[in-house]
């Protein structure tokens, strides 16, 4: 799992060189865009997805637990 | 005497506060207390899967609310122990749950955002993103 966010990140960034050997016309701030962007979604999405399954995997409990308690819930 | 004047003039207010009071009316015969905190307007459900209280909280108010999270809190440590999970992990869940079957339209609801919003008319309540 490690790895293969390691290796999309290497190859994102190998990606990333190649396109600026490519364009050096392009402005430098437009470079600084695309260096900084994969890094955040892939830990958000990392906590989204252990939390989802959280909540999947108690969703008929929870669904059962208002059922039988109408005052509390 | 007084005490009991003031609950049954209370108890007035909250129907009357409601829009669609006939649920209200309903909820309380039915002795439903948080529906009917809901339904009264003072209080509303948080993404925490707890009541919270809209405004400014009387004493009388804090003490209808406190007695339900309290409740749910055991049902929460229950749950979370049963199923090997985190209390706030099956707080959330519930706390999704209500939002989408338990927040009526004009009641209140408390997202992730941490502010109040009420529910508008029928559009459904937006749940956090992990609602799944």
């Amino acid at each position: 799992m490690k790895a293969a966010i390691l290796t999309r990140l290497r190859s994102t960034q190998g990606a990333v060189g190649r396109f600026l050997l490519l364009a050096p016309v392009l402005v430098s701030t437009a470079g600084c865009v695309q260096v900084s962007a994969p890094e955040k979604p892939i830990e958000i999405n990392l906590n989204i997805n252990i939390r989802q399954e959280v909540v999947v995997r108690l969703q008929e409990d929870v669904r059962d637990l208002i059922e039988k308690n109408p005052g509390v819930f | 005497m007084n005490r009991r004047l003031k609950l049954i003039v209370a108890a007035g207010i909250a129907v009357f506060a409601v829009a669609g009071g006939a649920s209200a009316a309903y909820a309380m015969l039915q002795g439903d207390a948080a529906a009917e905190l809901r339904a009264s307007g003072q209080a509303g459900e948080q993404a925490d899967g707890y009541l919270g209280i809209v405004g400014s909280p009387s004493a009388a108010l804090r003490a209808q609310v406190d007695s339900v999270n309290i409740k749910r809190r055991a049902y929460y440590t229950d749950l979370a122990a049963k199923r090997g999970a985190k209390i706030e992990e099956v707080a959330a869940t519930t706390a999704c749950e209500l939002f989408r079957t338990k927040v009526g339209p004009g009641q209140y609801y408390r997202g992730t955002d941490g502010a109040w919003h009420q529910r508008d008319g029928s559009a459904p309540v937006p749940l956090p993103s992990y609602c799944g």
